[in-house]
């Protein structure tokens, strides 16, 4: 839990979580919510009473910045999942056989000062990644980690434990980085606790930072906001990209909080095919009563989900150059 | 008064306002439990319907406690509404049974009203989906359970807005129906229950049934502003306006009797769109003015703003300063004061919902800052509703009672439009019976915080505010719950005695919201 967040007995039941919680739009199940679970946990629940509901949140993060109260919602549903898979090993059994098969990290041209990490899915498209690579300097300036971190990003959401020793494999490398430009949400929020000495930013933040993205950008795009690294920092960044909006006159995904809508597309609960949430249904809602002519996600995962639902043009900010 | 010899079970005369309590028995502010009896036939007769009952105590923990904090209850089980037919089968079921239902909306309430002892608690926020916008007419059909800010997020994407809801965002619509529900632009609009054009409701009985000023029109008068007793509304057609952002002005008073007159005064001439006090303590009164419109805001700094007497933030600092200057032994006060404006001000500024003296999204705004520096583990805001030419008195003695018990407290203030042709709602209602064009309410918040305070305390304080309306004939928003031994003294036994009986007669086994009001 971060400096500041109070735990779950701090819940007043305001139901501010809800406005935000896919889960909750589409289940209106209140025991599947933020506040569900930390009511039942005041009235002395376990975790794995709670184990569906648990299981449910698809870590979009929106709650946390929409509670009054500061809990870290977010460090609470990571915990409750880790005290699930300590009672139930085999609930994180694959995710623990992926980590102990990676390899060392290193990186290529480790002298770069920015780091590039991408997500997986952007780590598996080697012609999206050189262009973002590209985006950022290219050859010299950035080097592109040659561990994703796809498995501590999934052991995070699963709860899974992460060795010492993986974890060090992982950030040795980046420690040297002066500033680490990072594609998983995930990873955003933990990396910002391993490495405070390091830049973090998110790939959307240090894409539209670039003049190259700015300029083709237009004020007909629905701009998709990738969830989890913007409500790891929405204090900061609802500023930055109502900025950028205002600059731009582009729509984006931002509900009146002014949280990111979230379509849910890359979380676990849709991997495991177990999600409470339709992705399409989440991509509809976003898109309802906005005009535009292009939407551009930051989140590669997103593009499936938003082109099932529109004939409109859907592209990743790396392709824009 | 006749008061009755304090017996086990009965609170005891207060030191603080001695005789607010004597007479009402402590079993009124906190309902006994229901015994239980026949719950499990009764839970096996939902679930042969398909009806599901969480019975899990965890679960149904998450609904032990109201917003308000201090009234705790379990209910047996949990049924979360999911259509009007399944909360038809289950108010007949539990008609049958005799069973207590309680339905609950956001669980806003602060008296236990939503607070099930025993019983089924209802959760109506299952059903809480747009079914229709009509854009030509202005109108949203919309099950009743949803939040106003989730049908103000439905109804922006055609840009258009609700008329007026509480500056909550997680009131519930049927819930807000049921008691009032005040914004900053009653005073013009009225409040949310006048907004309503028809209703669908379970009936007591299980009818389903819809209800208008033209299609039966006794239960539309009776379940508006009904306190939840003849029905459970489902669905209701709200009208809808065209969105439009507020061209906001706060002035600033070191008088509230000033801030009021002139609050009044801009609302008896039409003078803004929007008006309302929110105060830090007694001392920085803030008058909230806004508009919809460039030429609504024009004609007001033309016509009106030389006539008011507030002041900018500028002067009125440079007021408190001499005040506080002058008055050193209080500087506890004011630095209490500047350190709130230090947190609070910016919060109303936020550069994404503030633009140019013009706010985006006033109910996110202000229920963000509700929640954050009002919420808390325990909220009580007892109120007093009252007539125009009664309100000041009100305010200002309610204030010295709150400068009696709390160091830091709030107050805020608002008008509400009444509707001559809605007099019929208004009965055993918010709305005072002396009432004419307008009503005003005051709602006293002490700034609890994370305190914990007894719950005697709190009641003492709030019998202390409730007394004042009763000696002054006013009303209150909040008389049900833990305060329902106010009602017969406010309202009169003649009046609760009809709307007793029509209560009978539209539920039999008494078991809707049972121990709200009656």
């Amino acid at each position: 839990m971060a400096a500041g967040q109070r735990g779950y007995e701090a819940c007043t039941g305001c139901s501010l979580c809800l406005l935000a919680c896919p889960v909750w739009r589409a289940t209106r199940d209140i025991r599947l919510t933020p506040h569900g679970r930390a009511r039942a946990l005041q009235c002395g629940a376990t975790a794995d009473e709670l184990a569906a509901s648990i299981d449910a949140c698809t870590l979009c993060g929106a709650c946390e910045p929409a509670c009054p109260q500061d809990i870290g919602l977010v460090a609470m549903i990571t915990g409750l999942r880790a005290e699930l898979a300590r009672h139930a090993p085999a609930r994180v059994a694959s995710v623990r056989d992926r980590m102990n098969d990676r390899m060392a990290a290193r990186f290529a041209g480790s002298a770069a000062e920015i780091r590039l990490l991408p997500d997986r899915a952007l780590a598996a498209d080697p012609v999206l990644l050189g262009r973002v690579a590209r985006l950022f300097g290219g050859d010299g300036k950035v080097s592109v980690a040659a561990d994703d971190g796809s498995d501590i990003a999934l052991a995070l959401e699963a709860g899974a434990e992460i060795s010492e020793a993986r974890l060090e494999r992982f950030l040795v490398p980046l420690r040297g980085a002066r500033r680490l430009i990072v594609g998983d949400g995930m990873l955003v929020r933990a990396l910002r606790g391993w490495l405070p000495a390091v830049r973090i930013e998110s790939l959307g933040v240090a894409a539209t930072c670039t003049a190259a993205v700015r300029d083709r950008l237009r004020a007909s795009d629905l701009y998709v906001i990738e969830p989890r690294a913007y409500h790891a920092d929405q204090e900061r960044l609802v500023k930055y990209y109502d900025a950028l909006r205002l600059a731009l006159g582009c729509s984006m995904n931002l509900d009146l909080q002014r949280l990111a809508i979230p379509t849910t597309a890359g979380c676990l609960p849709a991997a495991l095919g177990r999600s409470s949430v339709d992705v399409r249904d989440q991509a509809r809602w976003i898109l309802e009563g906005r005009e535009f002519a292009r939407i551009v996600v930051e989140d590669l995962n997103d593009i499936a989900a938003y082109t099932a639902v529109t004939d409109k043009p859907v592209v990743h900010l790396a392709q824009l150059i | 008064m006749d008061i009755p010899v304090i017996e086990p079970g009965v609170i005891p005369p207060d030191h603080v306002a001695p005789d607010a309590l004597q007479g009402i028995r402590r079993q009124q502010t906190n309902p006994k439990r229901w015994d239980g009896a026949g719950w499990t036939e009764f839970a096996e007769v939902l679930r042969s319907a398909g009806i599901e009952v969480v019975e899990q105590p965890s679960l149904r923990g998450t609904f032990a406690t109201d917003a308000g904090g201090t009234a705790y209850g379990m209910p047996h089980g949990v049924v979360i509404a999911r259509s009007a037919v399944q909360v038809a089968d289950l108010l007949r079921a539990a008609q049958a049974h005799r069973v207590p239902v309680t339905a609950r909306g956001g669980g806003l309430t602060t008296e236990g009203e939503s607070v099930a002892f025993g019983g089924v608690l209802l959760d109506m926020t299952g059903m809480s989906r747009v079914l229709a916008i009509d854009r030509e007419g202005l109108t949203v059909r919309t099950e009743a359970g949803i939040f106003w800010h989730s049908l103000a997020e439905v109804l922006r994407r055609q840009n258009l807005d609700y008329l007026s809801a509480p500056l909550n965002l997680t009131s519930s619509v049927g819930g807000t129906l049921g008691v009032g529900g005040i914004d900053v632009n009653s005073a013009r609009l009225g409040c949310s229950a006048d907004q309503a054009i028809s209703l669908q409701v379970v009936t007591p009985t299980g009818e389903i049934v819809e209800c208008s000023d033209t299609q039966n029109p006794e239960l539309f008068q009776r379940v508006i502003l009904g306190y939840g007793q003849f029905g459970v509304i489902t669905e209701a057609t709200l009208k809808v306006r065209p969105y439009t952002p507020l061209h906001l002005h706060y002035l600033y008073y070191t008088s509230l009797r000033t801030a009021i007159e002139d609050l009044q005064l801009l609302d008896r001439n039409d003078a803004s769109d929007y008006s309302g006090i929110l105060t830090m303590m007694d001392k920085v009164v803030n008058l909230l003015v806004a508009f919809d419109s460039d030429a609504r805001e024009a004609a007001f700094m033309t016509a009106w703003r030389a006539r008011l007497r507030g002041h900018g933030e500028a002067a009125v600092a440079l007021r408190m300063a001499a005040y506080y200057a002058l008055h050193p032994w209080r500087l506890g006060e004011a630095l209490f004061l500047y350190e709130r404006r230090r947190k609070l001000f910016p919060e109303f500024r936020r550069a994404e919902y503030t633009r140019g003296g013009v706010m985006f999204d006033r109910t996110v705004v202000f229920s963000r800052a509700v929640w954050k520096f009002w919420g808390g583990r325990q909220m009580v805001i007892p109120d007093l509703a009252a007539s125009e030419e009664k309100f000041v008195e009100a305010v200002l003695r309610g204030n010295a009672v709150c400068r009696k018990y709390f160091r830091h407290y709030t107050l805020y203030c608002v008008g509400i439009k009444l509707r001559e042709d809605h007099r019929a709602h208004y009965e055993l209602s918010c709305v005072p019976p002396d009432a004419r064009e307008r009503a005003y309410g005051c709602e006293f918040e002490p700034m609890i915080g994370d305190q914990v305070i007894a719950r005697d305390r709190l009641q003492s304080f709030k019998n202390e505010i409730y007394d004042i309306g009763v000696e002054l004939g006013t009303s209150y928003y909040r008389f049900g719950g833990m305060m329902k031994g106010y009602v017969r003294r406010v309202f009169g036994d003649a009046l609760v005695d009809k709307h007793l009986a029509h209560k009978r007669r539209a539920d039999p086994a008494m078991i809707l919201n049972r121990d709200v009001i009656f």
